[in-house]
């Protein structure tokens, strides 16, 4: 019996944003990273090809970050306490891209300043030739402060600046825009708050192809139903034709799953949880295989084990199989 | 470059100007003056001037009719002068005429054919009995009696204790002529003895009204008709906040406030306060007396109607909501505590479910919806948001919880739409400078619900704030400021209002106001899909509400409260419970259609749906987070 | 085709006799196309309406069901390609594969072992679903014992892995009385295997290279008379057994296509590491599989699995809930402040990810409000001052602080006064109305 395959043929496609600049473009990258032009569900090879494949970030910090899990600060040992060796050991572990994550203060508890932000920044711009997206402290006020320098002293760089939300994002898309850079717009798990946010960062002037979405994600046990559905369901309006969701979308598995006491914790926990390091690795990869399979096309994560089977599976998935 | 004469109907002196001027330019060259609202953007539609001669290009119409592009009217910041031309530019009152005529409801129309003999049950009959004698020694009571069925063919009648104790007294003072007033031949009971209401010594004239009320107790308004019951005319209509609103803005908290020790006979007193009071003004305007009043219809949600009667609302709040009662019998005005005349005949009309009430029952009869083929949204702007789609052969109900934002509940300088509130505002793109217009054209004291509708556009719209509703702190201008609850915009300065106190919109107004507005359309929404009729299927859209008739239209599109449709297919309707109150306090048989509406219609709980959940945030955007739904917002935007 | 309320509401009486349980008969037709209820509720639909509103209802994947002991699997049923449009509804099940190579008592304590398994998560307890033993040894009678020694230590359904049907009918005769699924048919085999499903009214897998050989099969066996059958397109890497389980999938819901309407099966570990393994499965968990046989089996494996399979079917039209409870944040001690909000997850998550990022420790009660937000919930009274007292009580909350202080959420101000009441020797705070606020609140008010 001949089985026609049923095949979507969708009306839109995800814009294809590029993320670092070569001298060329005015930037110091040895190549850019372009994400996003599905214009299928994820991996519908029989479909379409697929233009660009999911990427992964790795996620560093300014300073070694002494809440981090004592796994993470284990695997990364030394290099966690300087943004350039740390950026170094990333790219080594093969990370697409790194995400800066700037700390709220400095080591002594004092607030972190402009320069050393603007310092972190371009020593691990200095130190690997990767794309660099910089995310702010989080909170509105800090991450103003310092993430407007930082746009000044990059210009060009095509950094993505991150986290735009709906009460602060006038400051840093102004930023971004002033100095050629692309921001990363985060709403709460949410399919409607995340196209609002993306309607209102463009209704300021930023070109679309610009903003790359984070819609948030709970890790796998806290909520990543929801940040499934709504990515599965982002992904759907674009292909359907909803200009205002067509972006790529990012999110942060390692920070989510990283958080968990699954992954945190190795003493104190049930004994069904088994083993705390093959755990929390799976913690990680589990959750961001997941999200991977809904549409993510950056995920940003923290242990260099899951960024290597992450990656395989992400190779494994974009192969096309033969009967295509 | 050519040059062209304008000439003004009104002896001005004519102006010379180059081909391609605006023509509001050579109108102000004119000195004569015109407003323009929006900065002469073409979205005011303020600026409109009639070309009698001669010929202009307009750029845009989208503010005129049809008809008025057809009589020749142009928008004068829209319009450039090629030719010649004579202008005439009508007062500013023709122009709010012509933008909002179709828009508004007409005033109360008595129903067609209205004949008290043929569906009234509360007949006044003057009497003229034989006194008694020697050889008729007959009692009272039953020498009334055979007056009644002699006169009045009237058969049984009933009458009260305190009725008989007077009975005596009242023959004698008239000398045997009296006015009798009687509810017969009820809609629910039509072969049931009649019952007097009232005995009156001597013959009252025909021509004295005869009184009855229909009432509308809304969770934040209270609206009261006095009606002659013999002409069936609306001689008196007065409104006013519902006296409970200190004790809680909506339902929910009204039902958890009589919860408490005495409070559900403290909110029956308040309301009662409230009607008593409008009772008064309304008699007193047409130097009627209260007790006079001998019939009243009484509408409402069914939270109110619970609360008047001091009847247990509990479980109308918990799940799985149940009301105590939906159809209350009737009742007199001593028993509910009406400063009426006592025995007067209150009629409560039915509701559905706890969130569906009389008021929704009666609003489907007085707005025509039960009668329709086409397939109909109703929607009730209330506290409530309740919300009807349907015909005449099925009918679904929801309610969403909306709040009373626009009826100027729970916004700082909001107000009802009476003397002194703002009702429509533009605002200049160029310098954000506003523009109102006042009801009563004095000093403003707040803002009503269409100002609000009016502000929350079109500050989207110029940019004081973004489409999330964030006012947008970032400009440097006097009146977007920090205030006491955050940013605020200021509408009015303390030196143009009534209370030298400057009026201001906050953004919790805002949020307030777009969360009314998404559950309100997201009420409607999620009944068409939940039935599986899309929305574009219904063929008209009604509005009911205390403040829906002064909604203007385009700018509720604008926001995204009112589904984008032709303007054509939306009906303001005004208060339609107090209207199908006031049908129902006419007609018997009306009465007995609210009751069958309201067996007829299926009510949809959106409470704890995620459906209902998903289209709210949707809808927590000016217009909506899906533009597509709002072709001609984009549209508008566009241009 | 589902029919919409209104379609569905034409076909019925339309006397609103309230027979069925609902008040109209748009009600009833409403809960009809929602699927909540059951046509034979109303006992006055014509029969030619009766006739077309049934097939409206029938399943587009079929329902298949492994029961042994009072266990039960069941895959299929499902209406929908992404579990937002509606829900998935049976979870798949997870299979631990055993070989008949291995020596008798390494299987017994494998599946011993596998089988006592059990992972509390958010008050559910987790286990794996059963066994599936393949004969590789050749041997009918070391098959035979291999599913003897796995009975020995676990009851739970099974499944039969080989295409040899000799093999099937000695593991079969092992099983005596019970209805594995077998595993499987394929184009050599189809009617031996067909006749001994039948014999056994057990449940055939179906393998076949193609889609086109797999309908063709699932049709003769049919034919045959199984119809509880499950599909295996035979794809073992990523990027394929995606486009496979996909494709069948749409074939079966939007093509009605009933050769291909039977649940899936998927073999993740066939061929790879555990990491590997545990990769593969997310996919089969998120993307369509019904049965899913694992070749490894350890706690930090199988329990991330567990909760990755729990998450995906749970139903996303119904508010999800956390464990009412009383919540460590950040290790809090006895002087750290005590936040009371309600269980509907989205709630809790977003309260307790709030303190968590702030690194402030706090403990966090969780009251049973039935899932509801705290606005909903204290609206429909189930979040009141007597819920909430009793769950600071029942938590024994006093004896873990210093002081005896709670912060409810702004929302509810309106209760403090009678938690005042409730909890005489506590003092109550109002915090902020949303979550995002609490970190500034606890540091600056508290
Ligand atoms: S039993 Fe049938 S006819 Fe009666 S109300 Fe229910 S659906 Fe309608
Ligand atoms: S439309 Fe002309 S001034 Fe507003």
């Amino acid at each position: 019996m001949a089985v026609e395959i049923p095949k979507d043929s969708w009306a839109g496609s995800v814009r294809v944003v590029t993320l670092g600049a070569t001298p060329a473009d005015g930037g110091t990258r040895s190549h850019t990273i372009m994400i996003g032009g599905q214009n299928t569900l994820p991996f519908m090879h029989f479909e379409k090809s697929t233009p660009h494949r999911p990427v992964i970030a790795v996620e560093i910090k300014d300073r070694r970050p002494e809440d981090w899990s004592g796994l993470l600060l284990e695997i990364w040992g030394d290099a966690a306490n300087d943004p350039a060796t740390w950026a170094k050991q990333a790219e080594v572990a093969s990370a697409d891209l790194l995400v800066l994550a700037l700390t709220l203060t400095a080591a002594d508890g004092s607030p972190t300043t402009p320069s050393m932000a603007v310092g972190a920044v371009k020593a691990a711009l200095a130190a690997t030739k990767l794309p660099l997206i910089v995310l702010g402290p989080g909170q509105a006020d800090a991450d103003n402060e310092l993430l407007v320098p930082v746009a000044e002293a990059t210009k060009g760089e095509r950094l993505a600046l991150g986290l735009c939300e709906d009460k602060n994002y006038r400051t840093i898309v102004a930023a971004a825009m002033a100095n050629d850079h692309c921001v990363v717009a985060r709403t709460p798990m949410d399919v409607n708050l995340a196209k609002q946010l993306n309607i209102l960062i463009h209704d300021m002037g930023l070109p679309l192809d610009r903003i790359v979405m984070d819609p948030t994600t709970g890790a796998l046990g806290y909520g990543i139903e929801y940040g499934y559905s709504v990515m599965e369901r982002l992904r759907l309006a674009a292909l359907q034709g909803d200009a205002m969701t067509q972006l790529p979308m990012m999110v942060t598995p390692g920070f989510e799953a990283w958080k968990t006491k699954e992954s945190k914790f190795g003493q104190d926990v049930p004994e069904t949880w088994g083993k705390w390091e093959e755990r929390a690795i799976n913690w990680e990869t589990l959750t961001a295989m997941t999200l991977v399979e809904s549409g993510a096309d950056v995920v940003v994560l923290r242990h260099p084990e899951s960024v290597r089977r992450v990656h395989q599976a992400i190779t494994d998935l974009m192969t096309v199989p033969e009967t295509v | 470059m050519a040059e062209h004469i304008i000439t003004f109907e009104n002896n001005k002196p004519p102006v010379t100007v180059a081909t391609g001027t605006l023509l509001a330019e050579a109108i102000q060259q004119a000195t004569v003056s015109l407003n323009q609202p929006c900065g002469g953007q073409g979205r005011c539609g303020r600026c409109a001037v009639r070309v009698t001669d001669g010929t202009v290009r307009s750029r845009s119409t989208l503010r005129l009719s049809a008809e008025d592009v057809a009589a020749g009217y142009v928008l004068a910041c829209q319009a450039v002068v090629e030719s010649d031309a004579a202008i005439s530019i009508p007062p500013q009152e023709k122009i709010e005429r012509l933008l909002t005529t179709d828009l508004v409801s007409a005033e109360v129309e008595v129903p067609a054919g209205y004949d008290p003999h043929k569906v009234q049950n509360v007949r006044r009959v003057t009497l003229t009995l034989p006194p008694p004698t020697m050889d008729d020694q007959t009692d009272d009571w039953n020498r009334l009696l055979t007056a009644l069925r002699q006169q009045a063919d009237f058969g049984t009648v009933q009458a009260s204790l305190d009725q008989i104790q007077g009975l005596g007294g009242v023959l004698r003072e008239g000398d045997w002529r009296v006015t009798a007033t009687l509810d017969a031949e009820r809609w629910d009971c039509p072969g049931c003895p009649a019952r007097l209401i009232d005995l009156k010594p001597g013959h009252t004239p025909v021509e004295t009204p005869l009184w009855g009320i229909a009432v509308d107790i809304g969770t934040t308004t209270v609206t009261l008709w006095l009606v002659d019951l013999l002409t069936g005319k609306v001689l008196a209509q007065v409104a006013e906040y519902n006296g409970q609103i200190t004790r809680g803005e909506d339902v929910i908290s009204r039902v958890i406030y009589a919860g408490k020790n005495n409070g559900a006979a403290e909110l029956r007193d308040l309301v009662l306060t409230t009607i008593n009071a409008l009772l008064e003004t309304a008699c007193k305007r047409v130097q009627a007396q209260p007790c006079d009043v001998v019939k009243a219809v009484v509408s409402g949600n069914s939270v109110m109607m619970h609360l008047l009667l001091n009847i247990r609302a509990d479980s109308i709040r918990l799940s799985p909501f149940v009301t105590a009662i939906n159809d209350i019998p009737t009742l007199t005005g001593r028993e509910v505590g009406f400063n009426t005349h006592p025995a007067a005949t209150v009629d409560c009309l039915p509701g559905v479910a706890s969130y569906v009430g009389a008021d929704i029952t009666a609003g489907v009869l007085s707005s025509g919806l039960i009668d329709t083929e086409a397939v109909t949204l109703f929607i009730d702007m209330g506290t409530n948001g309740e919300t009807v789609l349907g015909n005449r052969d099925w009918l679904v109900t929801c309610a969403c919880s909306a709040g009373p934002a626009f009826e100027g509940g729970g916004v700082l300088d909001g107000m009802r739409a009476t003397k002194g509130a703002i009702e429509e505002v533009w605002i200049n793109g160029a310098t954000f400078e506003p523009t109102f217009r006042v009801i009563g054209g004095v000093k403003p004291r707040g803002l009503c619900g269409s100002a609000l509708i009016a502000l929350l556009a079109e500050m989207a719209l110029t940019g004081v704030m973004d489409k999330g509703g964030h006012i947008n702190t970032h400009r440097d201008h006097p009146r977007i400021r920090d205030g006491e609850h955050g940013p605020e915009y200021v509408v009015a300065w303390a030196n143009e209002t009534a209370h030298n106190r400057d009026i201001v919109i906050t953004n919790v107004d805002i949020d307030n106001l777009i969360r009314a507005k998404a559950a309100i359309y997201a009420g409607f929404s999620v009944l068409a899909e939940r039935v599986g009729v899309p929305l574009e299927m219904a063929e008209q859209v009604l509005i009911g509400g205390s403040f829906g008739k002064y909604i203007n239209v385009e700018k509720a599109v604008e926001i995204g409260l009112l589904p984008d449709m032709p303007w054509e297919n939306f009906h303001f309707l005004g208060n339609t419970s107090v209207r199908g109150a006031y049908l129902a306090l006419l007609d018997r048989e009306a009465r007995a259609r609210v009751k069958a509406s309201a067996a007829r219609m299926t009510y949809i709980e959106l409470s704890a749906d995620n459906i209902f959940y998903d289209a709210f945030t949707s809808a927590l955007f000016l217009p909506h987070t899906d533009l597509s739904r709002f072709p001609s917002v984009q549209a508008a935007v566009v241009s | 085709m589902a029919l919409s309320g209104i379609q569905i509401y034409k076909m019925l009486p339309q006397i609103n006799c309230k027979d069925c349980g609902f008040p109209t008969c748009l009600a009833f037709a409403m809960k009809l196309a929602a699927k909540q209820v059951e046509l034979s509720s109303c006992p006055h639909v014509a029969e030619d309406a009766k006739a077309q509103l049934s097939e409206a209802s029938e399943p587009p994947v079929r329902l298949v069901s492994l029961k042994a002991n009072g266990h039960e699997v069941k895959a299929g049923n499902e209406v929908v390609m992404f579990r937002h449009e509606k829900t998935f509804y049976n979870k798949p099940g997870l299979f631990l594969r055993l070989k008949d190579s291995q020596p008798a008592g390494e299987i017994q304590a494998a599946a011993a072992e596998a089988d006592g398994y059990c992972v509390n998560y958010v008050g559910r307890d987790l286990t794996l679903d059963g066994f599936a033993v393949e004969a590789v040894s050749g041997d009918a009678a070391a098959f035979a014992s291999a599913i003897a020694a796995v009975r020995q230590a676990s009851h739970r359904p099974l499944i039969l892995i080989s295409t040899d049907s000799t093999m099937i009918a000695a593991g079969l005769r092992a099983v005596d009385g019970e209805n594995p699924l077998i595993y499987g048919a394929n184009t050599g085999n189809w009617q031996a295997m067909t006749d001994l499903a039948k014999q056994h009214h057990a449940s055939l897998a179906v393998i076949a290279e193609s889609l086109d050989e797999l309908a063709d099969l699932t049709e003769k066996i049919k034919e045959a008379g199984v119809k509880d059958l499950v599909l295996d397109p035979a794809a073992r890497d990523l990027s394929q057994s995606l486009a496979l389980n996909t494709q069948i999938r749409r074939l079966a819901l939007k093509k009605n296509f009933r050769p291909l309407g039977y649940p899936l099966i998927s073999f993740p570990g066939e061929g790879s590491d555990p990491a590997q393994e545990s990769v593969m499965a997310v996919h089969a968990i998120t993307k369509y599989a019904g049965f899913i046989v694992l070749d490894h089996f350890a706690a930090e494996t199988a329990y991330p699995l567990l909760v990755l399979r729990e998450n995906i079917y749970t139903d996303p039209q119904k508010p999800i809930q956390v464990q009412p409870d009383i919540y460590e944040i950040n290790n809090p001690g006895p002087d750290d402040p005590v936040l009371v909000t309600t269980n509907f997850s989205i709630t809790y998550f977003s309260v307790a990810n709030e303190i968590e990022g702030s690194g402030i420790p706090a403990w966090l009660v969780v009251t049973d409000a039935e899932g509801m937000s705290v606005l909903t919930a204290w609206a429909a009274g189930k979040f009141d001052a007597e819920r909430i007292a009793k769950t600071i009580k029942s938590f024994n909350v006093a004896d873990k602080v210093n002081r005896k202080r709670i912060v409810i959420p702004g929302h509810v101000a309106v209760l403090s006064g009678e938690l005042e009441e409730e909890l005489p020797d506590w003092e109550i705070r109002v915090g902020p109305r949303e979550a995002i606020d609490l970190p500034a609140f606890i540091k600056q008010v508290l």
